[in-house]
């Protein structure tokens, strides 16, 4: 395989990593503050169609990004106030969620499935995108994308450097003792809960207006589930979802490439591969428990009480 | 009372997710009542409407009582779909292989058969769980999708119908299945066949499981509080893939049905997973969660929605209404039943709805 | 003269006939047509394409009939509900719209045998069943003559879902069609295993253009191919619909099918009573093939080439798979001179020369 061939296939992987990245650093903060929440996949795709019908209406990017956002935010809350306020189960509320979004986002998009949109072009940054190898790969995207390399950085920052970041992960590893601490957890829950939302309708926005610029119904197409293993995968370090998003990405892709080359493995096998490597590693990194310790909030799915301390 | 606002309150969150629901209808410019009349008449408003909404809510019951064991059992089984297929593919495999056998025989062996492959598949998410760690809500996702491009791969190969292959067409389908393996239709001219009395019987039989047999109670146990119970001396682990398998083969169970009962009594892949299951893999969690993970309840929870989504082709059919709107109607009714909990709470005064009724153990958790 | 009580009961009998008439003339005589879809309509693909035959069809008889559709039913048993219900609802014609509805066609079929059934794409006809498929590979065919002649690369991308006779029968019509104008033409097939998944198709189709593939077609359902070619800079020919304004620069032109004559008449059969159950496999000749307009990229010479390529297809004295016609490895598949049947097209189950790699399992 040649090299410019081998470069196509990462560039390409980065962008159809990219829904991943948004949702699973979303859902990274959202369970690092001790919040499961299983309902990535409606939140994204509620976001995907908020996104596309505020594209069409307005032809702004911007607009169309945030309207995803707050969509996606909007679903969360929802969650929010099932789990944090009303302590509902939190895997019930995600898995409602996520059957709620389905619906709604097929409902709300019933008269857009027959809109072409322009899609949004790439931005080759000057200078940096004619550095050979490195400038394809990294500097000549579209926005969205670049946006979320600095999400990624915001997010690695905010977690390990900042205060905020801190609390954040103390309540995740020991609510009571941060309530004790003088926090409000319920308070900082919501927070986290809400951007986990914001970001997963920024990635379901980003597929359904930049990625395949159209909507479908059903679009995200699993991708909200791949999201939640990937977190796991990578065992909460914001830099290990990346990694883990864009070969998630670009398994499929370089299968693609394989097949145009005329090598020949039955597709169902392959198409199987990184699943059955998801369990591999999920088998390699939860059976040493000190890893799992070590990562996983110590709280994460477990309804907290304020009155019952 | 405590009863009656348990089924008073879910019910009232269901009216109001039907309310919103009229909203969206006249949002459409359709009459809501007459919607809904409509959709229920022809859900339950003849036998003939009964008999479909039975055939439909079969899967439903029976994904949604192997749910109530896991979710009891604290396993978060989001792997119905897979094991649906796991279940229909053994039990095809079986028909495939004995199709001279009796009916007695080989109907028994089907569903027999559909319970080991449901099971096997979910075991394997429940030993992961149990002697790895691994989360099964991840490993049960992943399993689906592997468990779907298995099935396509046999389809398309090992088990596709000779026929096809003589033909050319190359259509990812079985052989027409023995007829010995036809589960019996019990309402002459009716598709009500014999997988709702399986399934009725499936709903009974797990709740004397859960509630009149030790193995229940430990299964309880261990999802109550696992660490007390691993100090009762009760194996979490074995516990924990056990009810991931009994979960499993009520939905492997579901799965051979749908290929036995169904009008053309052989296996077809159109390359997902919901042609085949009808999503009833996610759809029974729903069923299971407005049962309050109640085995019998989850009958009329089944039914519920079984007749929702029959009564939104006759709604779809009389007023052109989107089947759009019934996923969502269905997503909200989940959202609202799940934050009802709360509210029957207030009113039951306690702090939590105890999902086992022994002594609150001493706080667990806390000993590392 | 007396007015005798016979008078009167005929002149009742008569009234009565007449009130009769009219009254059944009014409510029961527009004949109700169903139609099943597999999607949801949308605006481009195979359900676009059978709605908008529907919407021909009552505009050509909208007095006299009453359609009604129902849309995204999934193959297997649901499918069979919705079939019975639509015939118990009064419906004396049904066109049932996927492959996937044969077996729950004709089993519904068996149980009204007086109500007439159409289904789409299948090979099983019954008393009251009829099938209808168009010659999609016509159109390949043709589109194949634009890709060749577009194509700087000589390498041209397609993206396909299952590994079907169907679908592998466009692929050689594609290829032939090229290679006719343009010998050195290599076609590159990706398989999506999907019907409809834009993601996967937008994926395939850059891995197709990577590999240097300059004009791309495909056969699936979505216009993710069309969008991922406009935003690459590369050509694209669409399928089932016209998708142009998905990709106004890389829209060359789409392999279309059209239903409206094909409704329109089976219909009028109904309403005079002179339907029969029959396999029909219309193409180019019948008007259920057609092409999108095509893109001004596209020169005259090439649009003249096409156009006279498609009246030999119409009246007959060209076929698309006439030979010499050579498999992958060289060996001749069809000899000079004679043309594939349509038995051999419907078991196709190999490449033609020009095709890389070889048929997935």
């Amino acid at each position: 395989m040649d090299f410019d061939i081998f470069i196509h296939i990462l560039v390409a992987a980065i962008a159809a990593g990219t829904p991943f990245v948004y949702a699973a650093l979303g859902e990274l903060v959202t369970e690092k503050s001790g919040v499961l929440n299983l309902g990535v996949e409606g939140m994204m795709l509620v976001g995907a169609i908020s996104g596309f019908i505020a594209m069409t209406k307005t032809g702004s990017l911007l607009v169309a990004v945030l309207c995803g956002m707050s969509a996606g935010a909007l679903m969360a809350c929802i969650f929010a106030v099932l789990t944090l306020t009303l302590m509902a189960n939190q895997v019930a509320s995600g898995l409602a969620l996520t059957i709620f979004g389905v619906g709604l986002s097929a409902f709300l998009g019933l008269k857009y499935t027959s809109i072409a949109l322009p899609g949004v072009k790439e931005l080759h940054i000057p200078v940096l995108s004619d550095i050979p190898v490195i400038g394809q790969l990294l500097f000549s995207h579209d926005i969205l994308i670049y946006s979320s390399f600095v999400l990624f950085a915001a997010v690695s920052w905010f977690l390990y450097k900042t205060k905020a970041g801190l609390i954040l992960r103390g309540i995740g590893e020991a609510p009571k003792s941060a309530h004790a601490l003088g926090y409000n957890v319920i308070k900082i829950r919501y927070l986290a809960v809400l951007f986990g939302g914001a970001m997963a309708g920024l990635g379901g926005a980003y597929l359904s207006v930049a990625y395949t610029p159209m909507w479908v119904e059903g679009m995200v197409a699993g991708r909200g589930w791949v999201s939640l293993a990937l977190v796991v995968f990578a065992t909460w370090r914001p830099a290990r979802v990346m990694a883990g998003a864009y070969l998630f990405g670009g398994i499929t892709i370089a299968q693609f490439h394989v097949q145009g080359f005329g090598i020949e493995i039955p597709s169902q096998l392959l198409s199987m591969l990184p699943y059955i490597a998801t369990i591999v590693v999920l088998v390699l990194i939860s059976r040493d428990q000190n890893t799992i310790r070590l990562n996983s909030p110590a709280s994460l799915g477990i309804t907290y009480h304020p009155d019952n301390q | 009372m405590k009863s009656f606002i348990s089924l008073i309150i879910p019910l009232c969150a269901v009216l109001l997710a039907l309310m919103i629901g009229a909203i969206m209808l006249l949002s459409l410019g359709a009459n809501p009542i007459s919607g809904y009349v409509t959709m229920f008449g022809a859900a339950f408003g003849s036998l003939e409407g009964f008999s479909e909404t039975a055939v439909k809510s079969i899967p439903l019951l029976l994904v949604g009582v192997g749910i109530c064991i896991a979710f009891r059992a604290n396993v978060i089984n989001i792997g119905g779909e897979g094991q649906m297929v796991m279940g229909a593919l053994l039990a095809t495999a079986v028909a495939l292989a004995f199709p001279g056998l009796p009916s007695l025989m080989l109907i028994p062996m089907v569903l027999i058969a559909g319970a080991v492959g449901g099971a096997f598949w979910g075991s394997i998410a429940g030993a992961l769980k149990a002697y790895f760690n691994v989360s099964e809500i991840l490993s049960t996702i992943m399993l689906n999708i592997v468990a779907v491009q298995f099935m396509n791969f046999l389809l398309r190969g090992f088990m596709i119908d000779p026929a096809e292959v003589a033909r050319g067409t190359g259509i990812p389908q079985t052989m027409r299945l023995s007829e010995n393996a036809d589960l019996p239709i019990l309402l002459e001219g009716m598709r009500m066949h014999l997988g709702v009395v399986v399934a009725l019987l499936v709903a009974v039989g797990a709740y004397f499981l859960l509630w009149r047999t030790a193995m229940g109670y430990r299964l309880r146990a261990v999802g109550y509080n696992p660490d007390a119970s691993r100090y009762a001396g009760i194996s979490v682990p074995k516990n924990v893939t056990s009810a991931l398998a009994f979960s499993g083969a009520m939905a492997g169970i579901a799965g051979a049905i749908l290929v036995f009962g169904s009008e053309s009594h052989r296996m077809v892949t159109d390359g997902g997973s919901t042609g085949f299951t009808g999503s009833a893999g996610f759809n029974g969690i729903v069923v299971a969660l407005l049962a309050g993970l109640h085995p019998i309840w989850s009958i009329p929870s089944a039914l519920l929605f079984g007749g929702m989504l029959v009564g939104a082709n006759a709604l779809q059919r009389a007023a052109q209404v989107p089947s759009a709107l019934i996923i969502a109607l269905n997503g909200l009714i989940v959202v609202f039943v799940v934050s009802s909990e709360y509210f029957k709470q207030r009113f039951l005064e306690s702090g939590r709805v105890d999902i086992v009724d022994e002594e609150d153990t001493p706080a667990g958790g806390s000993h590392e | 003269m007396a007015i005798t009580k016979k008078h009167v009961l005929s002149v009742f009998i008569l009234l009565a006939c007449v009130a009769g008439f009219s009254l059944s003339a009014s409510a029961g005589d527009k004949l109700k047509v169903g139609f099943v879809y597999i999607s949801p309509i949308g605006d481009a693909g195979w359900t676009y394409q059978h709605d908008l035959g529907r919407l021909a069809l009552e505009k050509n008889l909208g007095d006299k009939i009453e359609t009604k559709f129902i849309e995204g039913v999934p193959e297997g048993p649901e499918a069979e509900r919705v079939i019975r219900d639509l015939a118990k609802s009064g419906h004396d014609l049904i066109f049932t719209t996927s492959f996937g509805y044969m077996n729950p066609t004709l089993k519904v079929a068996k149980m009204f045998p007086k109500k007439h059934f159409e289904h789409s794409t299948g090979y099983k006809t019954a008393k009251n069943v009829g099938t209808y498929m168009c010659r999609f590979y016509e159109g390949r065919y043709l589109t194949g003559i634009v890709a060749g002649k577009m194509t700087k690369s000589n390498i041209l991308g397609y993206v396909a879902a299952f590994p079907i006779p169907e679908v592998i029968r466009g692929i050689n019509a594609f290829t032939l069609g090229a290679r006719s104008v343009n010998p050195d033409i290599k076609v590159k097939v990706i398989w999506v295993n999907s019907w409809f998944d834009p993601g996967k198709e937008r994926e395939a189709s850059e891995a197709l253009i990577t590999q240097g593939a300059d004009v791309i077609t495909h056969h699936t359902d979505s216009t993710a191919a069309v969008l991922t070619a406009e935003e690459k800079g590369v050509y694209a020919i669409a399928y089932h619909s016209d998708m142009s304004k998905y990709g106004p620069k890389a829209h060359l032109t789409a392999a279309t099918h059209v239903y409206g004559d094909f409704y329109t008449k089976t219909t009028q059969a109904v309403l005079d009573k002179t339907w029969k159950p029959e396999a029909v496999w219309s193409g180019i000749k019948e008007g259920s093939i057609e092409l999108a307009p095509f893109n001004p990229a596209v020169p005259a010479d090439v649009v003249a080439l096409v156009e006279k390529t498609k009246k030999g297809i119409a009246d007959g004295s060209f076929h698309p798979f006439h030979g010499p016609i050579k498999d992958q490895s060289g060996k001749v598949v069809v000899e000079a001179g004679k043309s594939l049947t349509d038995k051999d097209l419907l078991g196709m189950n190999y490449y033609v020369e020009g095709v890389l790699g070889n048929i997935p399992k």
